[in-house]
């Protein structure tokens, strides 16, 4: 079982579920299993652009990818990114 | 009987709530907290609340309440197939279907799209005339997407309804959807090589007359008339009218004679006009126009969107307008007198009225 926790929008979109735990063999299947599973992912099945994932604390783009094995990992953390603003000088 | 002003915003949906002498309102909200509801509306045939809400990260979705916006649902079955190469971007816009057909709703949308609901809500199926027109390689987007923003129903025709799509036009079927017939004679598009194309004109808002099967529309160059569904337009601006553009219009509930716009600057400078926050208004027809504006902010350099002005249907009717800057306005007579029942909100991106029992 892998903890998914959810930020505030989408928490209220899952009935007020800050955590929702899962059972799954890739981060994939795990995040398609959400009730929110389609503000994840597009008709398309494409994730969102602005939806980051993050596998004990390591960005999956880092990791395996979405359909890499979740293997003993804990927790998956959804982050929306944070766009707008420019960068420093 | 109670009447509920239903606001959209950038920042989740704020209703307002008084009674028929629309005198004094209490605010309640924001409810879909987070979301960008850029239309909501009351079902008059079940007392539903309906929400296009989008998200820059989660998406486009739709969102109902069957008790008064407590809690609410989301529409999980609503895209765009695959083989149409596109993906939806944005709902804008939610019509109730006609009183004889329960359950039926139609959604408008980004990229030119339509939808149709035959549950309530749950789930919506692409208008697919519309979505594979011959013509839709023609279409371009307006500054805000290539929006479906308008979807009128023929009361008495049920085969025919009217869509507006900026940038793509008026758009009629008279077979229940199965084609769309572009209808934008007369309507310029003065952006294009050819200033009066058959199609592409950018259509701000589109309303049948509740009490006629007169169209009126505002448009990027013009406000225009059709007495005719569509296959001819009369242009209505340069009699009183400080400026041919503007997004939102409303409709006086009987009389197919008066109307109401909210002109703005057409150029890079798109403020209300003459620093004021100017409503029109027209008893003739749109021969002539003139100012309703009596308590509405002098100065002001406000912003209204499309969908960001609306009527009642009771006697006096009243008008309501919201503002980018987070203001909204109401005139419980007919655009003569105005008061501002909200101010300081997200900016506002929609205005309906409801009549609640």
């Amino acid at each position: 079982m892998v903890v998914v926790l959810l930020p505030g929008m989408l928490a209220a979109e899952a009935g007020g579920r800050k955590r929702i735990e899962v059972d799954a063999a890739t981060v994939e299947d795990a995040l398609r299993a959400l009730p929110v599973a389609d503000r994840l992912f597009d008709e398309h099945g494409a994730l969102r652009p602005l939806v980051n994932v993050y596998v004990d604390g390591v960005d999956v783009r880092e990791r395996d990818g979405l359909g890499g094995p979740l293997g003993g990992a804990a927790e998956i953390r959804l982050v929306a990114a944070i766009a707008g603003g420019a960068p420093r000088p | 009987m109670r009447t509920i002003l239903l606001a959209g915003t950038k920042k989740g949906l704020f209703l307002l709530e008084s009674d028929e002498g629309r005198r004094d309102w209490a605010l309640r909200g924001p409810l879909l907290e987070g979301w960008e509801v850029y239309h909501a509306i009351r079902d008059a045939r079940d007392g539903t609340l309906l929400a296009c809400t989008n998200s820059p990260v989660y998406g486009p979705t739709v969102h109902r309440s069957s008790d008064e916006g407590e809690t609410w649902e989301r529409t999980e079955e609503l895209g765009l197939p695959e083989d149409s190469g596109l993906t939806l971007e944005r709902t804008w816009h939610l019509e109730p279907g006609r009183a004889d057909e329960p359950g039926r709703l139609w959604l408008g949308g980004a990229p030119g799209v339509l939808f149709r609901s035959d549950d309530g809500g749950a789930t919506w199926s692409p208008n697919e005339a519309l979505l594979r027109h011959p013509t839709r390689d023609r279409w371009n987007p307006g500054a805000g997407g290539m929006c479906c923003h308008s979807i009128q129903l023929d009361p008495d025709r049920p085969e025919r309804m009217h869509v507006a799509i900026s940038a793509a036009g008026h758009f009629r079927t008279d077979d229940g959807g199965e084609s769309w017939q572009p209808a934008n004679t007369g309507t310029a598009a003065d952006f294009m090589p050819d200033p009066y194309p058959e199609l592409g004109q950018c259509v701000h808002k589109l309303l049948r007359s509740p009490a006629s099967e007169r169209l009126w529309q505002q448009n990027h160059c013009g406000v225009y008339r059709s007495d005719d569904a569509g296959d001819s337009w009369a242009r209505l601006d340069g009699n009183g009218l400080p400026s041919d553009f503007g997004f939102p219009l409303a409709l006086h509930p009987r009389d197919p004679d008066t109307a109401f716009v909210v002109p703005m600057g057409g150029g890079d400078d798109r403020l209300t006009c003459d620093g004021r926050l100017g409503v029109y208004r027209t008893g003739d027809g749109g021969e002539t126009w003139t100012l309703a504006s009596d308590g509405l902010p002098d100065p002001a350099y406000a912003v209204v969107l499309r969908e960001c002005l609306a009527s009642d249907a009771l006697d006096p009717f009243g008008v309501f307008l919201g503002t980018q800057s987070g203001s909204v306005f109401g005139s419980a007579d007919e655009g003569t007198t105005w008061t501002d029942l909200a101010r300081q909100l997200p900016p506002v991106l929609s205005v309906e009225v409801a009549a609640w029992s």
